[in-house]
């Protein structure tokens, strides 16, 4: 590798661990028992291989016995329980899930196979990427010098929404005739997924102490030759990190490689990765730096909010950085055609039109704004809270209040809220005495009484 | 009157069904039925607020006599389920054993609607002398693609259990359920019997009110009588005489006023004020996008503006709501309608 490339190379890739041995290995529970992750994927992978090359030497046996006596009880094939064929890796982002197996194949000398978010994902594209491969040994037993496979199905939890029920059933398949072991991914628990949890043990791996955290950040740091940075700055970017190892790692060269004479809290507060801060800016920026579509582009590719939170929050600041009606409706329009296209993904699951939804609702959103005065200075940017009702939900003290409507008089709790309870605001709040005949009739107590106030007064 | 009831609609509810203002037509149809003693399943269709629950309730009440408690249920569809009824559909679910090898079992084939709030009821056998039991479902165009699934439980428990549902258009319901149900038609009141009626709450209540007063009631709440009695009695409140005047004033004041103030806050081109109102309308009254959509267009229709400038604004309209199906994120379509009707106030 010349000096000019690995320069290049972000240090994410350059310092992935080669081998188990280097890696800052995070703890580990399966089962709620603590256990040493390294060890328990040694363990995994061993028994794995072993187990099915047994089996595949009684199968062997076994199908021949059946071919020849065919009039006889047809003797069943062994099979591995799920358990030992695959296993689920559940832990935050950034703590070495995928470097451990890359590193553990690297130890083994196996070859991993990956799957990961960014391919599309259906039934048909994971069968045909895997199924060929699992169900190949066959063939690969004549050629001796083949390595052996680990298959990794990493950022599980990015699969397909609802509307795809091909892939867990797939996968449940693959898991069924695989020839390699299966080692998965995932971020958090997914109801969608609960089949393959019922099925394979779950290895929680928990965030990396602060002391791993800094062994690995002296490291690299010594081999870049930088020398700037104080011990306690370092120690700040790791707290901030909350064990997310990529995430330091990032920081650290973005610091580095970066303005290296600014380094004071300002600039680390700014690299809190994920959190509302981070968002805070990116809208800002979004709306007051940007002026053209690759500029929108650069800024949410570089930013690692996820999408399908950040466009909400375009949503609801459009209008304190947008004031003029005719910029306002091309911005709402760009956004609006990008929901469009989002809701169609998430039915159809067809990922291929995601592009389209970025530039719409970023750069889309960002260069209607075409007047330049009166757009920079600060600006509140509001965190959006608000969720249009798709569903019809009461608060209790409603509950409460509809509840006795009910005794009274049978009337659905929709036909309540729309339209009965609005009549007794008015109607409460005519006179005193209605109220309290309204309030005395439906037997309500003072907090329920609320109920047909509040409104009244406004 | 035994008890005192402060609410006049309720007040004046109709306690028989000889006592339901006019429909004389599906009056005595219906009393042929609890005079045979049989029916076939019912569809009752007439728009919002005319009056088709109250029918088909007084008409079960008859039809059941003493025995009316236990055999007879109400069920709204647009009301969804709670979680622990969702629960509750899951764990009684029927669970398919048609499917071999790693699928069997595993297929829940009840719709969780039907589980727990239809077949809980039309299950168990009618108590007391009486025919059958009478389910009676409002709103029924709502359930969808649930409605497949009465199909088969309007064969298979008719017997046992009639059905009566309740929609305001026919359009809505899948051919087979109309194929299995009697259609009634609910007109709205006609004016000679809304006048009868009204007449009869004034001389009760002691209020004047004349015969063109009456018509104008008539015509703004639509002949709906629930909705001209609540007018009636917001009125009386003031002022012991009823005049067009202060009807109409206090119209305003039940009709969906919020509505109507944030079409003229987007026709005024105020943004931010419109969208907090309209956010504060859906949560304060519980209405999905769609009704939202409707009940401005509806408002809209009410406006006087130019045909140019109406067919314009509908299409904008019509357009977020197709929007709204499609996509994610319903508010975000509720905001773009809004910006656009502000912009385009800029050229009304």
């Amino acid at each position: 590798m010349s000096e000019s490339s690995s320069n290049k190379m972000p240090w994410v890739e350059k310092y992935r661990p080669k081998s188990m041995s280097e890696m800052a290995l995070p703890s580990a529970k399966l089962k709620g028992h603590k256990v040493e992750l390294a060890e328990e994927l040694r363990k995994f992978i061993k028994t794995f291989f072993k187990e099915k090359r047994y089996n595949n030497e009684k199968n062997r046996k076994i199908k021949s016995f059946n071919r020849i006596h065919v009039e006889k009880e047809q003797e069943k094939l062994l099979t591995l329980s799920p358990e030992k064929v695959a296993i689920l890796m559940e832990g935050p982002p950034g703590v070495g899930k995928t470097s451990i197996v890359y590193a553990l194949a690297n130890d083994l000398n196996m070859e991993v196979i990956e799957t990961n978010a960014s391919d599309v994902r259906t039934k048909k594209t994971l069968e045909s990427k895997l199924n060929e491969t699992v169900k190949s040994k066959g063939i690969m037993d004549f050629i001796s010098e083949s390595k052996d496979k680990i298959i990794l199905i990493d950022e599980i939890d990015g699969l397909y929404g609802v509307t795809d029920k091909g892939a867990v059933p797939t996968i449940l398949n693959i898991i069924d005739t695989t020839q390699f072991p299966i080692i998965m991914c995932s971020n958090e628990y997914k109801q969608n997924l609960q089949p393959l949890y019922n099925k394979i043990y779950k290895l929680e791996i928990n965030p990396l102490s602060t002391d791993e955290m800094l062994r690995i950040a002296t490291r690299i740091l010594k081999n870049e030759h930088i020398t700037k940075l104080k011990e306690e700055t370092i120690k700040s970017i790791i707290e901030k990190n909350h064990g997310d190892l990529r995430g330091l790692i990032n920081d650290l060269q973005g610091i580095s490689q970066g303005s290296v004479g600014k380094l004071n809290i300002d600039l680390i507060r700014s690299l809190n990765r994920d959190s509302t801060e981070e968002i805070f800016l990116l809208i800002r920026d979004l709306f007051q730096k940007i002026s053209t579509l690759r500029d929108a582009r650069a800024l949410t590719d570089k930013s690692d909010v996820d999408y399908n939170f950040l466009y909400k929050w375009v949503n609801e600041n459009i209008p304190s950085f947008i004031k003029m009606n005719s910029e306002l409706v091309e911005a709402y329009e760009n956004l609006s055609i990008a929901d469009q296209i989002f809701g169609r993904i998430q039915k159809t699951q067809n990922w291929s039109t995601l592009p389209y939804f970025y530039d719409l609702f970023a750069g889309g959103v960002a260069i209607s704004r075409k007047t330049k005065e009166d757009y920079q200075g600060f600006k509140k940017v509001t965190f959006p809270r608000y969720r249009s009702t798709g569903m019809f939900s009461l608060t209790a003290n409603e509950r409460l209040v509809i509840e006795k409507i009910k005794k009274k008089y049978d009337i659905s709790e929709i036909e309540a809220i729309q339209d009965f309870l609005p009549f007794l605001r008015v109607l409460a709040g005519t006179t005193r005495k209605q109220h309290k005949l309204i309030s005395d009739w439906l037997e309500l107590d003072a907090t329920e009484k609320k109920i047909l106030k509040i409104d009244s007064e406004k | 009157m035994v008890e005192n009831i402060p609410i006049w609609r309720i007040k004046y509810l109709p306690k028989t069904l000889d006592e339901v203002c006019g429909r004389s037509i599906v009056k005595n149809r219906l009393k042929e039925y609890i005079k045979s003693e049989n029916f076939p399943h019912l569809l009752l269709l007439g728009s919002e607020g005319i009056g088709k629950t109250t029918i088909a309730n007084l008409f079960c009440q008859e039809f059941l006599g003493s025995f009316y408690e236990p055999n007879f249920q109400i069920i709204y569809a647009d009301v969804p389920l709670t979680s622990e009824e969702r629960d509750k559909a899951r764990s009684e679910a029927h669970y398919s054993t048609g499917k071999l090898g790693r699928l069997a079992g595993k297929t829940i084939t009840t719709p969780a609607f039907i589980q727990v709030k239809i077949k809980p009821f039309v299950r168990i056998k009618a108590l007391g002398d009486v025919p059958f039991k009478i389910l009676i479902v409002k709103n029924f165009e709502v359930l969808g693609s649930n409605q497949q699934g009465f199909r088969r439980l309007m064969e298979s428990y008719g017997s046992n259990c009639r059905m009566i549902l309740i929609s305001h258009n026919v359009s809505g319901i899948i051919d087979p359920i109309k194929s299995r149900c009697q259609l009634i038609m609910i007109p709205p009141v006609d004016i000679k019997d809304f006048n009868t009626l009204i007449t009869n709450v004034a001389k009760n209540e002691n209020l004047m009110i004349d015969n063109g007063t009456i018509e104008h009631l008539y015509k703004i709440t639509n002949g709906k009588i629930a909705k001209a009695i609540d007018l009636l009695q917001i009125t009386s409140i003031s002022d012991n005489t009823v005049s067009t005047d202060n009807l109409y004033e206090n119209s305003m004041m039940l009709q969906k006023d919020l509505i109507r103030s944030l079409l003229l806050m987007t026709l005024k081109g105020q943004f931010d004020k419109a969208r907090d109102l309209s956010r504060k309308v859906q949560s304060n009254y519980k209405y999905n996008v769609q009704e939202l959509f409707l009940l401005l267009y509806n408002e809209l229709t009410k406006i006087p503006l130019g045909t140019y400038a109406l067919s314009n604004l509908i299409t904008m309209i019509a357009d977020a709501d197709f929007r709204a199906i499609d996509g994610n994120d319903s508010d975000i379509q509720i905001s773009n309608l809004i910006s656009k009707l502000c912009y385009y106030s800029e050229f009304l």
